[in-house]
């Protein structure tokens, strides 16, 4: 991990146009002003832990009775909007 | 232009195995989270998972998931894209887009993934899945099954 010390106005620039910038300093947080072209998603860390936790646990659904599952989805949709 | 001859794709998945078309992978550029390195996806399903979706991915770990649109649950959920993510997805037009929301299954409970939902445009056949940082749905809005 690279370690930089920044001062309050100062910022570090990675790759090509994204530039993380301290806008403040505080007792419990730091605020950071964040500048990176569309293209590049950014997100909080522990955002994206979170989701990646649930994709995890999504990915690994077992489900033998998937059939009849969608059977009552399908029943419940028809109950909802009756022909 | 030339059509493209189809190139028929044999997916399987956790879920069973469904045919495909190489012209339906949807690439999504930054995977998805806990799934960085598998970009191609597709989408499968048939009369008997319907309305599920299977999301299958194409690269290695192969993650297969199911997926359901999110106003099937329900009806009145607001879909919400950011700027930044319209021009990710190159969608001008929103009302082209496909909302996907991950299932969780497990032997006695189901929840869907409202919070971060699966965003495709099948028009570039490019996708991602959304992080809102403040949002009023659940990564695990109960499902009811009966």
């Amino acid at each position: 991990m690279l370690v930089f010390t920044r001062k309050r106005g100062e910022s570090i620039i990675i790759g090509d146009g994204i530039e993380i910038r301290v806008l403040r300093v505080g007792h419990d947080g730091v605020r950071l002003g964040v500048t990176a072209p569309a293209s590049v998603a950014v997100h909080r860390g522990e955002i994206y832990e979170m989701i990646g936790a649930a994709n995890q646990s999504a990915a690994a659904s077992h489900a033998p009775d998937l059939e009849a599952i969608a059977a009552r989805l399908r029943r419940q949709a028809e109950e909802r909007n009756p022909k | 232009m030339m059509t493209a001859p189809s190139s028929p794709l044999n997916v399987q998945t956790r879920f069973g195995t469904f045919t495909a078309d190489v012209a339906d992978i949807v690439t999504l550029e930054d995977g998805i989270p806990g799934f960085e390195r598998c970009r191609r996806f597709v989408l499968v399903s048939s009369d008997a998972i319907a309305p599920f979706t299977c999301v299958q991915g194409l690269d290695e770990p192969r993650p297969s998931f199911l997926a359901i649109p999110p106003r099937l649950l329900d009806p009145q959920y607001v879909e919400q894209l950011t700027p930044a993510d319209r021009v990710r997805l190159d969608a001008a037009d929103d009302g082209s887009l496909v909302w996907m929301a991950f299932v969780r299954l497990t032997g006695d409970a189901a929840s869907v993934n409202l919070r971060a939902p699966l965003v495709i445009n099948p028009r570039r056949m490019i996708g991602l899945q959304l992080m809102p940082a403040d949002s009023s749905y659940a990564l695990d809005h109960p499902m009811v099954l009966d």
